[in-house]
């Protein structure tokens, strides 16, 4: 029982943090319609400069407890790359899909290097800073407090982004130019700032995701490139643009790793992939995802 | 039907016919080295001549088709160190033949939608066989792969020669071989009828469809020649490193694929021939020269993305157009 | 233009979705020899009705037939094998292909030749003497080994028109042919047509227009809709002579021509 347990919340935890990512992906691919493939390299990106800032702030005196908070600053602050990297992007806005997403491949090619000029060819990690928030205790199952803070700061975000979303002037105006740009421009929206604020967002999603989830793990220069797989296998799922799509995908992968990895190592990511060609076939835009073509 | 000026297609031949002397004299007349280089060369030119039917020519852009790539791979290895099988020519067919019928699958699937859509599933595919290859290791090996042993071409073992010996001696030549008919045979294709109907479904495919274009159709016909051009290129890569590993088939692997494509020219049918050697030298001259390579590379596909998106055949054809003005 | 047998027909067709009835027992045939204008309102259903007779869109409803047999929704593919063309209203072109590749896939195809791999479609003369014939008919013969997107917007139109009439189809479908055109070339894009149809040997054409002149001056017969019914189907003088069908329809005076036929 307690494995089944232990499995269901790495799974919840595993997919907190693919939430983030995939949110990421979903907002800039809902608005301005660019598959980014460099999201796993921001994602690593958040992975190692969270480490560097939570090592950084120890020495300075900080307390062990307040890694959480200085993760999540982290990954925020990284965010400021997300206005250079939109302007890169701007360039082929007007262009072919492919180039597009030729031009994403090209930052994961470069930030492969970035990541090794600063940070170095080795993984590295935070130690057992997570287990300074101790435990919780649920009966005969015990989780680290650390991984569910993680689980209910995603589930805050969720809940806020689709409030945000929703609800305010600007999450109207994201979702009109979504759905229409020129109409959007003309009716006075200022898209070039949509677009730009809209990629920071998405990309502080994804450093904060990746510095969120270095304490259980540990940031290697692999990173960029898988997690692209399991990123992209979830909004395949929940469906391109859908934010409910991110978080049922996401809880779907998450969930079926975890399963796989327990029950049967070898099916890990054979099982999430014949998941996404299962769906696919049956529901071509995704469970949640507009049809297209 | 359109006229390529008869002078334009003069100039190309003799442009082709003296790139194969000088490729057939170059193990005479370069270092070893730069020799050894050219068989990875001939690989993805194979694999991109065939990569580009579908991409340049028929519009649809797959981030998974080092799945194919693998594929030959793969079956060169399983054949000449598990099953016995050293004839060349044969492990050639085999692999090719495992990649169209691997690709039918995926093609039926994938046809199904454009563009992105496209990309992804692809993409999809190509991890869902890497994952395959990197943990069934009694299988495939893990993430070693499987040994390929040297074949025998034309019957003969050459058993005299050493590794380097062979490569650059009677396998460069086999390759030359198998590029230049490839290669004439690929050409007759994209100025086929069957190539005018696949250029029509690139640029509209709701027309094709009204002008009697079994658009689907087509689509997965260019899939499964490109898979077997793929695995063709996949079989030299193999026989060239004595190794099947399973990142070849990793989607990065793929997004080379397109790079060496868009780098040399997705509009043109040397195109993708220019951006296999190109890429190849750039990346073995960039790996010498700095640990930061991969940003190098990066750096270089930006660049074109950006400012040259025709490749390195449309500077040349801008060039030589600006030239004939004056 | 000469036999006089059936076509295309609908019997009894309609068209719903869900509570929406776009067409509600459409009975129309068209014979060879004739040039059917349908004509109405926007919303009348002239669109869905022309989805439905050229295959598209499956009637709820009733039948449509080409020469007899049931085409309901076989698709653009199909159709065009069984002799019926279509241009649309918003141009259709191969952006980067020539006048003659684009009038070179229309033959090629009808020719049943797309599964030819490796002969050489540009040497092939047989096809280029097909491709130079047709583009004569439509004026384009200058412009062959022009890039489509470089056409002027008329010639662009042409070019689409020309490919379908490339196909040699029995029956011809045109979706506001001359829209987009100045009047003062408006007639020459008709008379181009009828022309090319007869030089095509195209048995019939449809042709859905909301220029009431082209339609009086042209037709054999006119068909209007209205709310998804057919409120007359008539030749072009009886048509005009009823004053209550040309209030519905055109709701204003009409031009010299038509109203020198009342």
């Amino acid at each position: 029982m307690t494995a089944f347990f232990d499995v269901l919340l790495g799974g919840v935890f595993h997919a907190s943090v693919l939430f983030l990512v995939a949110a990421g992906l979903q907002l800039v691919f809902g608005v301005q319609r660019i598959v980014n493939l460099a999201c796993g390299s921001f994602y690593a990106l958040g992975a190692f400069f969270g480490i560097t800032a939570v090592n950084w702030s120890i020495a300075h005196g900080a307390p062990p407890w307040t890694f959480l908070p200085v993760l999540v600053i982290a990954g925020i602050v990284l965010g400021a790359i997300g206005p250079a990297i939109e302007l890169l992007l701007r360039t082929v806005y007007k262009r072919d899909e492919a180039f597009q997403l030729l031009l994403t491949f090209a930052l994961v090619l470069m930030f492969q290097d970035v990541l090794r000029f600063f940070w170095g060819a080795n993984p590295q990690q935070l130690g057992n800073l997570s287990m300074s928030y101790g435990k919780i205790a649920i009966g005969a199952v015990s989780f680290p407090t650390y991984n569910v803070l993680v689980m209910a700061a995603s589930v805050a975000i969720a809940v806020g982004l689709g409030l945000f979303l929703s609800r305010s002037r600007y999450g109207r105006i994201l979702r009109a130019t979504a759905e229409n740009r020129e109409m959007a421009e003309a009716l006075g929206a200022d898209v070039r700032w949509i677009y730009a604020s809209v990629f920071t967002l998405g990309t502080m999603l994804g450093t904060v995701g990746g510095a969120l989830v270095v304490p259980t793990s540990a940031a290697s220069l692999d990173m960029p490139v898988e997690l692209v797989v399991e990123a992209f296998a979830v909004v395949v799922i929940g469906g391109l643009g859908s934010m409910r799509g991110a978080l049922v995908g996401a809880l779907i992968v998450g969930l079926t790793r975890a399963a796989a990895i327990s029950f049967y190592a070898e099916l890990e990511v054979l099982a999430i992939y014949v998941i996404v060609i299962a769906v696919l076939v049956a529901r071509p835009a995704g469970l949640f995802g507009k049809p297209v073509e | 039907m359109s006229g390529a000026v008869p002078q334009r297609r003069g100039l190309l031949l003799a442009f082709v016919a003296v790139a194969i002397v000088v490729l057939a004299a170059f193990p005479h007349i370069a270092a070893t080295y730069y020799v050894t280089l050219v068989l990875p060369a001939f690989a993805y030119a194979i694999a991109l001549l065939g990569f580009n039917l579908l991409f340049g020519t028929t519009g649809l852009l797959s981030f998974g088709h080092a799945l194919f790539v693998a594929i030959g791979a793969y079956c060169a290895a399983v054949l000449s160190s598990r099953v016995g099988v050293k004839s060349l020519e044969l492990i050639l067919l085999a692999s090719s033949v495992a990649a169209v019928v691997a690709a039918l699958p995926v093609a039926l699937l994938s046809v199904r939608y454009v563009r992105i859509f496209f990309g992804i599933l692809t993409l999809a595919f190509g991890m869902l066989f890497h994952s395959f290859l990197f943990k069934f290791y009694d299988l495939t090996g893990g993430d070693t792969g499987i040994r390929v042993l040297r074949p025998t071409i034309l019957g003969m073992d050459f058993k005299e020669l050493d590794k380097t010996a062979f490569l650059i001696g009677p396998f460069y030549y086999a390759c030359l071989l198998l590029a230049v008919v490839l290669g004439v045979v690929m050409w007759r294709v994209v100025h086929s009828p069957f190539g005018l109907h696949l250029a029509a479904i690139r640029e509209n495919p709701i027309k094709a469809e009204y002008l009697g274009v079994r658009v689907r159709r087509f689509r997965l016909l260019a899939f499964l020649i490109s898979a077997f051009y793929c695995a063709i290129g996949g079989v030299i890569l193999a026989v060239n490193t004595g190794q099947a590993d399973p990142e070849l088939a990793y989607w990065t692997h793929s997004g080379e694929l397109v790079f060496m494509t868009v780098l040399g020219g997705f509009a043109s049918f040397f195109g993708p021939v220019v951006g296999a050697f190109t890429f190849v030298f750039l990346k073995s001259e960039l790996m010498g020269l700095t640990q930061y390579w991969r940003f190098c590379l990066g750096a270089t596909l930006a660049v074109i993305v950006i400012v040259f998106p025709r490749g390195l055949i449309g500077l040349a054809k801008d060039a030589s157009r600006k030239a004939a003005k004056r | 233009m000469s036999t006089a047998s059936t076509l295309i027909e609908t019997v009894d067709v309609g068209k719903a979705y869900g509570s929406f009835v776009a067409l509600d027992g459409v009975t129309l045939s068209v014979k060879g020899g004739e040039l059917v204008s349908i004509v109405g309102p926007n919303g009348a259903g002239k669109t869905t009705l022309v989805n439905v007779l050229t295959g598209l869109l499956k009637p709820t409803r009733g039948v449509v037939r080409f020469k007899g047999d049931d085409i309901a929704g076989i698709g653009p593919v199909k159709l065009a094998k069984r002799g019926m063309a279509r241009a649309f209203q918003l141009v259709h072109i191969f952006p980067a292909m020539t006048v003659a590749e684009t009038i070179g896939v229309a033959i090629v195809s009808q020719t049943g030749r797309s599964l030819d791999f490796f002969s050489s479609v540009r040497g092939d003369a047989a096809v280029r003497r097909r491709v130079e014939e047709v583009a004569g008919i439509f004026g384009l013969a200058g412009k062959l080994d022009s890039e489509s997107r470089l056409l002027s917007q008329g010639e662009k139109k042409l070019l689409d028109i020309a490919s379908a009439f490339a196909l040699v189809p029995e029956v011809i479908l045109l979706d506001e042919p001359t829209s987009g055109v100045s009047s003062g070339d408006k007639h020459g894009i008709m008379k181009t047509l009828i022309d090319a149809a007869e030089r095509a040997s195209v048995k019939a054409i449809i042709l859905v227009e909301h220029d009431m002149d082209l339609v009086a001056e042209y037709s054999s017969r006119i068909v209007a809709l209205q709310g998804g019914k057919v409120l007359a189907d008539r030749a072009p003088a009886d048509f005009f002579s009823d004053p209550e069908i040309v209030a519905a329809i055109v709701g204003r005076k009409v031009g010299k021509v038509a109203r020198s036929l009342a």
